[in-house]
């Protein structure tokens, strides 16, 4: 690599054409972006390396400053997610989302674990490391799909939002230890990030409201420096930066969560110039080749997730009373995911835990579990009882059998 | 009593999605409810990237509502002015789906909405929405040009 604004150029036009293919097909930017920075790799991997000396290695994904956009971008995302969640439903639904979020985390971690060791013949590593990517749901799928169908105001829906914040925590925590020595360094990591986790919520309100509003971004600097500082405890310990970043995000999300302006210029940041980094560089990392070489094994991954989620959460959703087409509705929702589950991949390979095969099959899966469950949960399993009814829904209910007047037939 | 050519109307629901052919259809829609007297339904449906992405999905969702309530604040001054009863409304979904659930749901007399020239890609990758409503609504739908 001899041209690093050469270089910058590239990456930024491939984040512009994902872009572009993201508004014009309606997808995720994040989607688009990994299935740019694949075929991208392809391309330029195959056919224009060696051009213009800056294509070494294709996407040259491993360069020291693009690892940093990209893991800096990863941070950041997680602890946007983790700001999301709302304290108040958290607290009323705590015990139900207790059951089924970890439900959700363990049936699939060790279903897939046991999957990918006895049936895919993957090493113990690799086959934990299976089973942590894809252990997770999407809370913004589960989200997005609620609000479609108005379940974000009934018990229901927040019962289901609330166990998929436990789902995720589940996964960063299993991602951030178990990969880790248990060392005297896993003690300190976890008793300075205790001590942060308790004093962050009451010392970040008070600091903004004395220091923050100014032209200088006090408060970007600040987060920054949490996450950064966590981050590099976390990685010193041996564990992953992901994890003090989810769980800063869910302790402040009452406070720093609920400032819209504050969160708005930290997505500008992340949007304009860190996740593209970050999804395009996991997108360059899938082996297209490897897939084709044995598609089967997708096939079994996204079985193994699909049907491990189900075994899981299906009792536990039963257990608190949605049964039939909503406990089966339930299920699917909390078999999607897609951030956690590129980041626990990446992780992997990063920390050469699983083969780039291996990798691009779980990424693979990941992907399709993100679009397939919430395609079969819309069509077939929409528990239309449980939406909130409307004075008009009612009214039109009561009138169902009065005769269409003319003009409105 | 109203004019005779819409007597019978008494809902309008008029999709709405802040585009020059959206704006024409509400002043179409507008006049009739003045001659009808219908109540006017205003409907905006922010559509999800898919599969979702937290900060993504609520920046998304966060710049419709926005955008959108800045839209409609002239649109009720102006349905005040012509004395017009005028209910606007904010969902996610599916274009299609969410407008025809809304007809479906305020027992909407007529949907009116306007076209959008897509490119033959477009439509053949994501369909027309206009297209869509025309065929599955349970009412009369005016696209308007």
């Amino acid at each position: 690599m001899t041209n690093t604004w050469a270089l910058c150029a590239l990456w930024v036009g491939l984040a512009l054409a994902a872009t572009l293919l993201a508004i014009w097909f309606k997808i995720s930017t994040a989607l688009s972006e990994i299935v740019v920075g694949t075929v991208a790799q392809l391309v330029i991997g195959v056919f224009l390396t060696g051009l213009f000396g800056f294509a070494q290695g294709g996407l040259a994904g491993n360069t020291q400053w693009i690892t940093f956009l990209a893991g800096t971008g990863a941070i950041v995302l997680t602890f946007l997610a983790g700001a999301e969640l709302d304290p108040v439903i958290f607290k009323t639904k705590w015990r139900e989302a207790s059951v089924i979020g970890l439900a959700g985390f363990f049936g699939p971690f060790l279903g897939c674990t046991a999957i990918a060791h006895y049936v895919l013949h993957w090493a113990i590593m690799p086959s934990w490391l299976c089973g942590v990517a894809l252990s997770t749901t999407s809370v913004a799928v589960v989200y997005s799909v609620m609000l479609e169908l108005g379940f974000n105001v009934t018990e229901y829906g927040k019962a289901i939002l609330a166990a998929c914040f436990i789902n995720d925590l589940g996964t960063v925590i299993a991602l951030g230890l178990i990969f880790s020595p248990f060392t005297i360094k896993t003690l300190i990591f976890v008793v300075v990030s205790i001590v942060v986790f308790v004093v962050l919520p009451f010392l970040t309100p008070r600091f903004f409201k004395k220091y923050g509003g100014r032209v200088s971004e006090l408060e970007a600097k600040y987060l920054l420096f949490f996450l950064f500082a966590m981050g590099g405890l976390a990685v010193w310990a041996g564990s992953e930066a992901v994890l003090p970043a989810y769980m800063i995000g869910m302790v402040l999300a009452g406070t720093v969560g609920k400032d819209h302006s504050l969160i708005r210029r930290l997505r500008t940041l992340t949007f304009g110039l860190l996740t593209p980094f970050y999804f395009i560089r996991a997108g360059s990392f899938v082996s297209v080749p490897a897939l084709m070489a044995a598609p089967v094994t997708l096939l079994v991954l996204f079985g193994a997730k699909s049907l491990c989620k189900a075994v899981a959460v299906y009792p536990a959703v039963r257990v608190h009373k949605y049964d039939g087409k909503a406990g089966a509705y339930y299920t699917l929702m909390m078999s999607t995911g897609l951030t956690f589950g590129t980041i626990s991949a990446l992780f992997g390979l990063n920390h050469q835990i699983i083969t780039q095969a291996q990798y691009s099959y779980i990424v693979g899966t990941v992907i399709a579990s993100a679009v397939i469950p919430t395609m079969i949960a819309n069509s077939f399993f929409l528990p239309r009882h449980l939406l909130p009814r409307t004075k008009a829904s009612q009214k039109a209910e009561q009138s169902i059998q009065r005769p269409i007047p003319a003009e409105e037939g | 009593m109203g004019s005779p050519v819409f007597v019978g109307i008494q809902r309008i629901l008029v999709a709405f999605d802040a585009s020059p052919h959206a704006e024409h259809a509400l002043d179409v829609a507008l006049s009739m409810a003045g001659d009808s007297k219908a109540k006017l339904f205003v409907v905006a449906v922010i559509r999800p990237p898919e599969p979702a992405e937290s900060a993504e999905f609520n920046a998304v969702l966060e710049d419709g509502r926005e955008r959108y309530e800045r839209s409609f604040a002239p649109l009720r001054e102006r349905a005040k002015q012509k004395n017009i009863d005028l209910e606007t409304d904010i969902v996610l979904g599916h274009p299609a789906e969410q407008i025809i659930h809304k007809a479906d749901t305020i027992q909407a007399s007529l949907i009116v909405m306007g076209k959008r020239s897509h490119t033959i890609l477009h439509r053949w990758m994501l369909g027309s929405n206009s297209e869509r409503v025309l065929r599955y609504a349970q009412c009369p739908v005016m696209i308007v040009h």
